[in-house]
């Protein structure tokens, strides 16, 4: 499977936040730290840095390196851009 | 790139992009949720091999399987309002001057004058107007005599002017004179009215009373109407050269020794406003403490004539039957 690009694995870390629906539960601010295998490489002209959860947190010579990411993510309200319909 | 190495410049760029992806993707989200998360902070700490090229520019590879010794490279990204992008970041005015390796540095040259940011024309003419040409060049490391010949392709310098006609101007409305008042009407004839009765038995003579004097009759103070007078025509005076612009700010304008404003300011041109009587004189720009550019300018008279309005020239219901 191929690694994902970063931006991609951001927000899927982000949309996890999501507490399930019913709960009442506001996740209001979080911050994570993550390992990442990142890898850089030229697509299409463009370097791309791909950056995906670690297969396996067992430490072998054949997987990419673990770096480390960390991402501080809040919960904002965007007055602008809802409430219009309601 | 085909080593695997990257330059800083291009590493940071591809992270910036996936992470505008995100704020993106967020804010879409946004439209039919009300709240929404935002990524405020995010550091990257990145295993990466650094080396030095031939040129000078620190590149980094990113560390593959069962490589050990890998330096860390840590990133760190935070969001920041535009204010602060604006006193952080360089403005648009002054990326449009020229680059200094346009100006026919070697590319070494070139990196030594960005190594004291230095990276446009504007840039290094305002380096050198604040510092002296001297310390730029002992602080650069470039050849005075270089340094010297490379300022003056950097100089401004005006190649054409042109007069061209001013913008509608709104109307003034000057007041006009009140009215004459007209002269008073005669009082009423007062008649007896007619009666088909017997008529009553006299009265007594009126007494009649002197009136009483309130002094000369003041006309009646109306508010003052309003004409359009014809617009004031300015002369503008575009100036077409290069490097007309000193780093983020316009040059200094003087007609005649008296400052006049100028309304548009390019690197490649200036619009300066002239009063309307302007008909000949020198035009001073200064660009610096030691740079002044003096342009002798002949104009002809203004050719609209303010006390005529062109606007009512052949209308039969102008004042005057448009005679």
């Amino acid at each position: 499977m191929a690694v994902p690009v970063l931006a991609e694995t951001l927000l899927a870390l982000i949309e996890s936040l999501d507490a399930a629906p019913g709960t009442g539960v506001v996740v209001t601010s979080m911050e994570l730290e993550v390992p990442l295998e990142a890898t850089a490489s030229i697509e299409r002209g463009d370097l791309v840095i791909r950056a995906g959860v670690p297969h396996t947190r067992w430490v072998s010579g054949v997987l990419p390196p673990v770096h480390k990411g960390k991402l501080v993510v809040e919960l904002v309200e965007e007055p602008s851009t809802h409430g219009e319909e309601s | 790139m085909a080593d695997g190495f990257f330059n800083v410049e291009d590493f940071v760029q591809s992270i910036l992009s996936q992470l505008d992806r995100v704020q993106d993707a967020l804010r879409l989200k946004a439209v039919n949720r009300p709240l929404t998360y935002a990524l405020k902070d995010i550091s990257l700490d990145f295993h990466v091999f650094a080396e030095l090229d031939p040129q000078g520019n620190v590149r980094f590879r990113p560390a593959s399987s069962n490589e050990s010794g890998a330096s860390t490279l840590k990133l760190g990204f935070t969001t920041i309002t535009r204010p602060m992008i604006e006193e952080n970041t360089v403005s648009l005015a002054a990326t449009r001057s020229p680059r200094i390796d346009e100006l026919g540095l070697s590319p070494d040259e070139v990196k030594r004058l960005e190594s004291v940011g230095v990276r446009t024309a504007a840039q290094l003419n305002r380096l050198q107007s604040v510092a002296g040409s001297s310390t730029v060049s002992r602080w650069a490391n470039v050849d005075s005599t270089r340094l010297k010949d490379v300022l003056n392709r950097a100089r401004p310098v005006v190649d054409r002017v042109q007069v061209q006609p001013g913008p509608a101007v709104p109307p003034r409305v000057v007041p006009r004179p009140a009215p004459v008042p007209a002269p008073p009407a005669p009082p009423p004839v007062s008649r007896p009215p007619i009666s088909a009765q017997p008529a009553p038995p006299p009265r007594p003579a009126p007494i009649v009373r002197p009136p009483i004097d309130f002094g000369p009759k003041k006309p009646i103070e109306t508010q003052p109407a309003f004409e359009p007078q014809a617009p004031v025509p300015r002369q503008r005076i575009r100036l077409v050269g290069r490097n007309l612009m000193l780093g983020e700010d316009a040059p200094g304008a003087k007609f005649n020794d008296v400052p006049v404003s100028i309304t548009r300011a390019l690197d490649d041109e200036l619009e300066v406003e002239l009063p309307h009587d302007a008909t000949s004189g020198t035009l001073e720009l200064s660009f610096g403490d030691d740079d002044v550019h003096s342009i002798e300018l002949e104009l002809a008279p203004a050719s609209v004539d303010a006390t005529t309005p062109a606007m009512w020239n052949g209308d039969p219901w102008a004042p005057g039957g448009g005679t």
